[in-house]
């Protein structure tokens, strides 16, 4: 059932979390199946109040609040991984599923991609 | 105040293998400063068992983070520059 693209990178100060995002945009883009899940250090991406004006970038949480209007399925987080970083469900962005990063989740998809 | 002994700038996510390093090698009369993506390790709530710990206040802010226990001083980065002058070494993680 389509492509999972996981991001387990932080929000801030590496690339690889918005490629993938950037990756995920265009397969919805294009019509393709897709999904996002964060996990471990990647679910910084989705905590609310994010104000990166002072180190010169743009709002990821932003970025991604745009998901649906690209067609992304479901923007996922890893329950564990939430609970180690501090992230509970009222820190959190909106529409994100928590669910568990498992065998039985990953295969649910074709295709798994992480950020690199 | 007393002298800082060594300056730590940790600049890594709590799941780089550099922060743990790091975290080994703090000694009591160290000082820590949280920069970039170290700043996440206050998410997780573990103290550090340190006296000073600072973070600097922009890289928090980006994060939706708020160095809301008491053991953790926000800064800027004057006061960064402050502090590599008060110690006696410095450590860039």
């Amino acid at each position: 059932m389509g492509m999972l693209i996981v991001i387990d990178q932080p929000a801030y100060g590496t690339w690889a979390g918005r490629e993938a995002l950037d990756m995920a945009f265009s397969l919805a883009a294009f019509d393709q199946p897709v999904s996002l899940l964060f996990t471990g250090a990647g679910v910084s991406w989705l905590r609310k109040d994010q104000d990166p004006a002072g180190i010169d970038q743009k709002s990821v949480a932003k970025n991604l609040a745009a998901a649906p209007v690209f067609g992304i399925e479901a923007v996922m987080a890893d329950r564990a991984s939430c609970q180690r970083l501090g992230l509970d469900a009222g820190d959190m962005a909106a529409g994100v599923t928590l669910v568990d990063a498992d065998a039985q989740l990953l295969s649910q998809f074709d295709q798994t991609a992480f950020s690199a | 105040m007393n002298v800082i002994h060594t300056l730590h700038i940790l600049n890594k996510t709590p799941e780089h293998p550099r922060f743990r390093e790091c975290l080994g090698m703090l000694g009591p009369d160290d000082a820590l400063a949280l920069t970039e993506n170290g700043v996440l390790a206050l998410a997780g709530g573990q103290p550090f068992g340190l006296e000073r710990v600072y973070a600097l206040r922009t890289d928090l802010s980006a994060r939706g983070l708020s160095a809301t226990g008491a053991t953790v001083q926000p800064i800027d980065y004057p006061d960064l520059v402050e502090l590599t002058l008060e110690a006696k070494r410095v450590i860039s993680w």
